[in-house]
């Protein structure tokens, strides 16, 4: 198969968004492959997850197209599932039936249900805490039921927005490894928006930097990492350098930004 | 001894030791003014509790109305922002109206069928439950009517996974105060309406210094309150236990 001939998963062209006289992001155009993680970092209120909100379909774009196997998207559509960062659990809703949402309103039979849950809680380790409910366990907890809720649609498109920022640091790293191991095990395409330069270049196959007001793609780096992924990878000479690259390249930014009062 | 059973231990003696103090206060006092609790206790005759039954009827017409109408009119208003906006201030004005001061409006307007009446304790329990069915209809969190739409959910399905669950522990506990609310407007339209059940009881027994019976009616009213309160208490913590803890 020719580079040209493996079309994209996800095509992002021209997109540009306002809110009235705020423009958040301009002439951005992505294009993600199947098996393929991007992820994407910048600047607070760059618009990275208006972005992503918009590649779900939960919100329109202004100007430009967004396509999700060649099907351009307007409203949220099945294969793609988000995971949210403050895991937007139900919190009424035991982790079982948190899990079991996204299938039952896809029309899953009880039978499927059945079978399904029970695997994707048991993948995100979360084996017998299926009767508990959200308030009963830690934020690592929640957001793993959050994974395994989007994971049991069996999406082909996973959009992630931020989902580690709002557990503690040790929490955050045991689970990017989780994910990182989960993606092996099914791979697919992944959209992932974070704060983290490390989250970035441990989970992306490319970081894509966007800069400026109106946003725009700065610069995309190529993660030439191995798979798997996990721990290890911290310790490879390569990664200190892409996460100096990235750093290097988004603190020039945030340099000029909290000093140009003064300019 | 277990904390709990501590606690009931307090309870009951505390409630002795009140029973007992009435008793004395009413032995001193004189029995036309405050009628002992054993006096109060014999005069729970079978006319004051069919008059309690009669007034069950008008109580449970009239709440079961408020509820049947406050609800769903609270989540109309959550769902509908303009209708909401338009009718909040009125909402929270007549929330507030001291609804006693209705009562001769309403008995010009309908006169002293049964009807007024239920609208007397209608009138008096349906805004505690609108007010807070709204109230939690407003606080959804709004990422979670987007996870909804994310997961693609149809209209139906958004109110049966996401609003009404979310709405329900509100609901309750309007439904809650609602109880003594419409307690209240039962005895007061019992008494300036056409008079009936408790309230004609206290009305008679009042006129013709019968202490006892009187307050035999009040006892009976407040026992009930306390009854359904608890009852609305335990219903809100089966079914809204991850509010409080949230």
């Amino acid at each position: 198969m020719t580079e040209a001939a493996s079309t994209a998963r996800i095509s992002v062209r021209g997109a540009g968004k306002r809110y009235d006289a705020l423009e958040v992001f301009r002439a951005i155009d992505l294009e993600i492959g199947q098996r393929e993680i991007v992820t994407l970092v910048g600047p607070s209120g760059c618009g990275k997850t208006t972005l992503l909100r918009c590649v779900d379909g939960l919100i329109p774009l202004s100007e430009g197209a967004i396509a999700v196997d060649g099907t351009p998207v307007h409203e949220p559509r099945a294969g793609v599932a988000m995971v949210f960062q403050h895991f937007g659990l139900f919190p009424w809703k035991s982790v079982y039936d948190n899990v079991a949402y996204g299938l039952r309103l896809a029309g899953a039979s009880r039978a499927e249900i059945g079978a399904k849950v029970p695997y994707f809680v048991s993948l995100v380790g979360l084996k017998g805490f299926e009767r508990a409910y959200p308030y009963q366990i830690s934020g690592g907890m929640q957001q793993r039921c959050g994974l395994a809720r989007a994971l049991a649609t069996e999406p082909s498109v996973m959009l992630m927005d931020e989902p580690f920022a709002a557990v503690d640091a040790q929490t955050r790293e045991i689970l990017q490894f989780e994910l990182l191991r989960i993606w092996d095990i099914r791979p697919m395409t992944m959209l992932f928006v974070t704060h983290s330069i490390e989250e970035a270049v441990l989970m992306g196959d490319r970081v894509v930097v966007l800069k400026g007001r109106p946003s725009m793609v700065f610069e995309t780096i190529t993660v030439d990492l191995p798979r798997p992924r996990g721990r290890q990878t911290l310790g490879l000479p390569r990664f200190n350098e892409l996460r100096e690259h990235v750093w290097a390249t988004l603190m020039d930014e945030a340099r000029r930004a909290e000093f140009s009062v003064s300019s | 001894m277990s904390a709990r059973r501590l606690g009931w231990t307090i309870t009951a003696a505390g409630l002795a030791a009140g029973a007992t103090l009435w008793e004395i206060a009413g032995r001193s006092v004189g029995a036309a003014f405050v009628a002992p609790l054993s006096d109060t206790i014999e005069a729970l005759t079978p006319s004051v509790w069919r008059a309690l039954a009669s007034s069950l009827g008008l109580f449970a017409t009239g709440f079961a109305l408020s509820v049947a109408i406050g609800v769903p009119f609270g989540l109309l208003l959550a769902r509908m922002r303009l209708l909401r906006v338009a009718l909040e201030s009125y909402i929270a004005i007549l929330n507030a109206t001291p609804m006693a001061a209705l009562i001769p409006f309403i008995l010009s307007m309908m006169g002293f069928g049964f009807a007024p009446k239920v609208l007397v304790v209608f009138l008096f329990a349906v805004f505690p439950i609108l007010y807070n069915t709204v109230e939690g209809a407003r606080s959804i969190r709004p990422e979670l009517i987007e996870v909804a739409r994310s997961f693609r959910s149809s209209e139906r399905a958004l109110w049966r996974d996401v609003l009404l669950p979310f709405v329900l522990p509100f609901a309750l506990t309007g439904i809650r105060q609602a109880i003594g609310r419409a307690l209240v407007g039962m005895v007061a339209a019992e008494f300036f309406l056409s008079a009936s059940g408790i309230g004609m009881v206290l009305q008679s027994a009042s006129q013709s210094i019968d202490t006892a019976t009187v307050f035999a009616a009040i006892l009976l009213v407040t026992l009930l309150g306390v009854l359904l309160m608890e009852l609305g208490s335990w219903v809100e913590g089966r079914y809204a236990a991850w509010r409080n803890i949230r």
